[in-house]
């Protein structure tokens, strides 16, 4: 029996923490002061016996925790002998790194050949298996004594773009659990990159049975280049400059100036010096004179090359269209709503609408389908064939905000969903005086960031009778639906119970209407915020909810189809597993272009120290005993479990035994020392 | 709402006597039904044929006038007790489980029927006693005896053992007029002798009430383990066992109150025993039962 962590032993010493607190601090029966004797009569303890039993029982208790907890920490174990099951054979995983900083110089085909070495080292009887890991393992072979079908997987390893995370690595070798019980011999063929070791170094440990070999590729750090990030509009709406910036910078580089382009669709257009301080960083800005209608293939480039050049370059995609349209049907009395709606959605710099504001005898003849969507403010009787255009409109996917003021109330049913107005509540002069917003509910789209509507003052309020399966997105303090959303077929519809005009409300006057039109919206459009880049192995939705069962096609960088059939009707997401340009064809005819960088912390090519690659070699078997040379051997059997239980059942007793007999002495003391 | 003022617990976070004493008496008061007995108004209550030795200024001079006879008149309020309030001051008043001691609700309870009895125009006096007379203002209506009375009380500090026979002496020697007693005390003492102490005193025509003042732990001790107790006024210590205190103990601390109980009555003394954890409407109507009957 030995122990694997004997330092801890030290912790026997704490021993002496109870017998201090048992034996030389001894309990001394403090006298308590009480108001007369008169009734007393002299008694001893019928049980001296039995308090001293209980003394020294808890006092054994304590000592046996101390102890165990010292024990199991020192990690005792026995040799247990283990027959090699497999005769001297053994499992051989050889883990390639093929992730992007692999690509620097030579790198991987360094790799390949220190895989076939390590390789040659596998005898006939023995099993093997090859894998691949950047962000996660892949296995390009199952375990097999196929010498020939490994190397030739070896072989055809490509470079990929992920970023490599050793901590994977040991996860994946410490769930090689052989059935048959072959020792495994693992090969780590890797850059060995310091920003890819996880933070906690016990993610690294790998079974005792398992010898770990590792294989650098490199030994010392290469200066390099990158372009970091790029900061540039995905869609523009106007044919104005748009504003590109980017950051440079380097991993043990020398300082010096560096020439950088912006490129739009494979054609450099600008080209500027930036000067860089030694692994120092710079940001530069571009301006593009004016993006071509549709999807346009930018980068930010470093022409100077270095060991990794894939880095020297940042895609980017910028997407210029047309305005989504909005329109605005109000009563031809007053135009006020129709202003303040407009001017709070064409307000939000680069959101895209455009909007027309018609009465609605103008509106009559309109197709509402030519619009992203559609805003009723305080209409009364809509022309009929309007109404009757929004309905299906509606019911087809379009999106509709309606506003009730008193020419709805008059009308006494909200337009399209056709729920009872009963009433208009006003607020009294002498009374409330004006009502507020008592409850916003912020995961609904359209009011996340509408804040709290809290200081809007609502004056006039249209009593509606709700249909059950809408959903109250605003309520008034006293309870009385504000705003809420009625699923109509395919489309929804927006119900505000007050008006947009100022006159029953002053919300126009107030910093969250602009958020509030803003994002209902894109909400009533069917507008879905993307993500301004994407990096390796991040996911790109492919569907939304009402998308469902619409096929989807994606091309990926070298232009060929990145899905199946199958994938195409009903994944949700895809993952990008590679740099470049990536393409979606929507079912709805709209194209994007997602443009895929590599995680920069690849580019920073500092390698592991060789302390630390010790230390991890060192998790596993240190004796070889994992190569299984020999058909007898021993294999040390850790008993910490078995003292954990141990110690777990002692406490348990110790919390028991310990509160019955403290609980005895302070009911004593409680009841009788406040008198001192 | 305000019977919550009557709390002893509460009670002991007020400072100031005179506050406690006002704070019970008037929520006591408030709390009451409207009864004509308790007046403190100068309220009429009957005309009494004029004797040789009355004071002049009490006769009606509108009845002499219609009917040529000299009356008195007569209020309520107008009994002129002379109260002397006993607080027994010995060492085991110090003793309390709870927020509040004996010796403090004793002080709560004087102060309290000291307030009362200002308020109906007595003569109050009082006596702080162990096995000395300690403190001893005598009984007076003059302006200031309340809070000279008050200053007294606030002042009582607990002392050593108790004698119950030389504070009775006393007043048996500077109290000539007859009266009321009330005597505070846990009557820690046999109860034959501290009723025999007495008897003179109501011989003499005075009315004596106890308040036999115990705390919750002095009548239901809870005691987990064995423990060494130490006698507060003779320092004496002993050996109990939770056994004991759960059985003879209890036993014998009721025996000793039903023995008080009995031998007031016998004497004709008004006795009431006061657990200090419960608030102190109790003994207020209690003294306020006798001082009707005595009016």
């Amino acid at each position: 029996m030995g122990f694997l962590s004997p330092l801890f032993l030290g912790g026997l010493l704490a021993a002496g923490l109870p017998v201090y607190i048992h034996l030389l601090k001894q309990h001394r029966s403090e006298p308590v002061k009480f108001s007369s004797t008169m009734f007393l009569e002299r008694r001893t303890q019928s049980s001296v016996k039995h308090r001293r039993l209980k003394y020294i029982a808890l006092f054994a208790m304590r000592l046996a925790i101390i102890l165990l907890l010292a024990l199991m920490f020192a990690n005792p174990f026995v040799q247990r002998a283990v027959g090699s099951a497999g005769g001297g054979r053994k499992f051989v995983a050889i883990a390639v790194d093929n992730s992007f900083s692999m690509r620097t110089g030579d790198r991987l085909a360094q790799a390949k050949q220190a895989a076939l070495s390590a390789l040659s080292g596998m005898g006939a009887t023995d099993r093997g298996q090859i894998m691949t890991f950047s962000s996660s393992v892949q296995f390009l072979t199952q375990p097999t004594s196929d010498k020939a079908e490994l190397q030739r997987a070896i072989q055809g390893i490509q470079p990929g773009d992920g970023r490599s995370a050793y901590g994977e690595v040991s996860r994946t070798l410490r769930s090689m659990n052989q059935p048959d019980g072959l020792p495994v011999e693992a090969h780590v063929i890797s850059d060995m990159q310091l920003t890819s070791m996880p933070t906690p170094f016990a993610e690294l440990a790998i079974p005792p049975s398992t010898k770990l070999q590792l294989h650098a590729v490199a030994d010392k750090r290469e200066p390099n280049w990158f372009v970091e990030s790029v900061n540039a509009p995905r869609s523009i709406f106007q044919p104005k400059k748009v504003r590109i910036q980017a950051v440079v910078g380097g991993a043990g580089t020398p300082p010096g100036e560096l020439p950088v382009e912006l490129a739009i669709n494979g054609k450099v257009l600008e080209t500027k010096k930036v000067t860089l301080t030694e692994s120092g960083r710079a940001t530069l800005e571009f301006f593009l004179p004016e993006a071509a209608y549709g999807l346009n293939r930018g980068e930010i480039r470093i022409p100077a090359k270095d060991s990794l050049a894939a880095d020297d370059r940042f895609p980017f995609s910028i997407e210029r269209k047309e305005s989504s349209r909005i329109l605005i049907v109000h009563d031809s009395r007053s135009s006020r709503a129709a202003t303040y709606a407009a001017a709070a959605i064409e307000s939000v710099p680069d959101a895209g609408y455009t909007v027309e504001s018609l009465t609605s005898d103008q509106a009559s003849n309109v197709a509402p389908s030519k619009f992203s969507s559609v805003i009723l403010s305080d209409v009364g009787t809509l022309p009929a064939s309007l109404e009757s255009a929004l309905n299906e409109y509606v019911k087809q996917g379009g999106g509709v905000f309606v506003a009730l003021g008193s020419s709805t109330i008059a009308r006494g049913k909200v337009p399209l969903t056709g729920e009872t107005i009963r009433d208009a509540r006003y607020a009294s002069r002498e009374g409330e005086r004006f009502l507020t917003a008592g409850q916003v509910d912020k995961t609904h789209p359209a009011a996340a960031r509408a804040g709290t509507l809290d200081e809007v003052r609502f004056y006039q309020i249209s009593n509606v009778t709700t249909d059950k399966s809408a959903r109250i997105i605003a309520k008034l303090s006293d309870g009385t639906p504000l705003m809420y959303e009625r699923k109509i077929g395919e489309g929804k519809v927006l119900v505000l119970t007050s008006t947009l005009d100022n006159v029953a409300n002053d919300l126009p006057l107030h910093a969250s209407f602009v958020p509030l039109m803003e994002q209902s919206a894109h909400y009533l459009s069917g507008f879905d915020p993307v993500p301004a880049d994407y990096s390796v192995d991040s996911f790109a939705e492919l569907r939304s909810a009402r998308d469902a069962g619409s096929a989807v096609d994606v091309l990926d960088p070298d232009g060929k189809r990145a899905v199946s059939l199958k994938e195409s009707a009903a994944a949700q997401s895809i993952r990008l597993s590679r740099e470049g340009f990536w393409e979606l064809r929507r079912a709805n005819g709209r194209n994007e272009l997602i443009a895929v960088h590599a995680d920069r912390r690849e580019s920073d090519l500092e390698v592991i120290p060789k302390e630390t690659l010790a230390l991890w070699q060192g998790t596993g078997s240190r004796d070889g005993t994992g190569g299984g040379t020999s058909d007898q051997t021993t294999k040390p059997y850790s008993l910490w479990w078995y003292f954990a239980l141990a110690l777990f059942a002692v406490s348990i007793a110790e919390s028991i035994f310990a509160s019955r007999y403290l609980a005895a002495e302070r009911e004593t003391g409680n009841s009788l020392r406040r008198a001192a | 709402m305000m019977q919550r003022f009557l709390d002893p617990g509460v009670l002991a976070s007020i400072s100031g006597l005179e506050l406690i004493a006002k704070t019970v008496v008037d929520g006591f008061i408030s709390g009451l039904h409207r009864s004509p007995t308790f007046g403190f108004s100068q309220e009429f209550a009957e005309y009494r044929a004029y004797s040789e030795g009355d004071d002049l200024r009490h006769v009606d001079w509108n009845v002499y006038a219609r009917t040529d006879r000299t009356y008195l008149k007569r209020y309520r309020g107008e009994t002129n007790t002379q109260l002397t309030i006993l607080i027994d001051a010995s060492a085991s008043m110090a003793y309390g489980s709870h927020k509040v001691t004996k010796i403090e609700y004793a002080k709560y309870l004087a102060a309290s029927i000291a307030y009362m009895s200002n308020q109906q125009r007595d003569s109050v006096g009082i006596m702080l006693f162990d096995d000395e007379i300690r403190q001893f203002v005598p009984p007076s209506a003059r302006h200031g005896q309340f809070m000279r009375v008050l200053h007294a009380i606030d002042k009582a500090e607990t002392g050593t053992r108790t004698d119950f026979e030389k504070p009775f002496y006393h007043c048996m020697s500077f109290l000539h007029r007859r009266g009321m007693l009330v005597v505070i005390s846990d009557f820690y003492a046999e109860p034959e002798r501290v009723v025999k102490a007495m008897v003179p005193l109501r011989a003499h025509g005075d009315e004596l009430i106890l308040f036999h003042l115990l705390d919750p732990q002095e009548l239901r001790p809870t005691f987990g383990d064995a423990a060494l107790v130490v006698d507060m006024e003779s320092g004496e210590d002993i050996e109990v066992t939770p056994e004991y205190m759960k059985t003879e103990y209890r036993q014998k601390i009721d025996g000793h109150v039903a023995a008080m109980k009995s031998e007031a009555q016998k004497a004709g003394i008004d006795y009431f025993m006061l657990d200090t954890s419960q608030p102190l409407d109790a003994a207020l109507r209690d003294y306020l039962l006798v001082r009707q009957g005595r009016a």
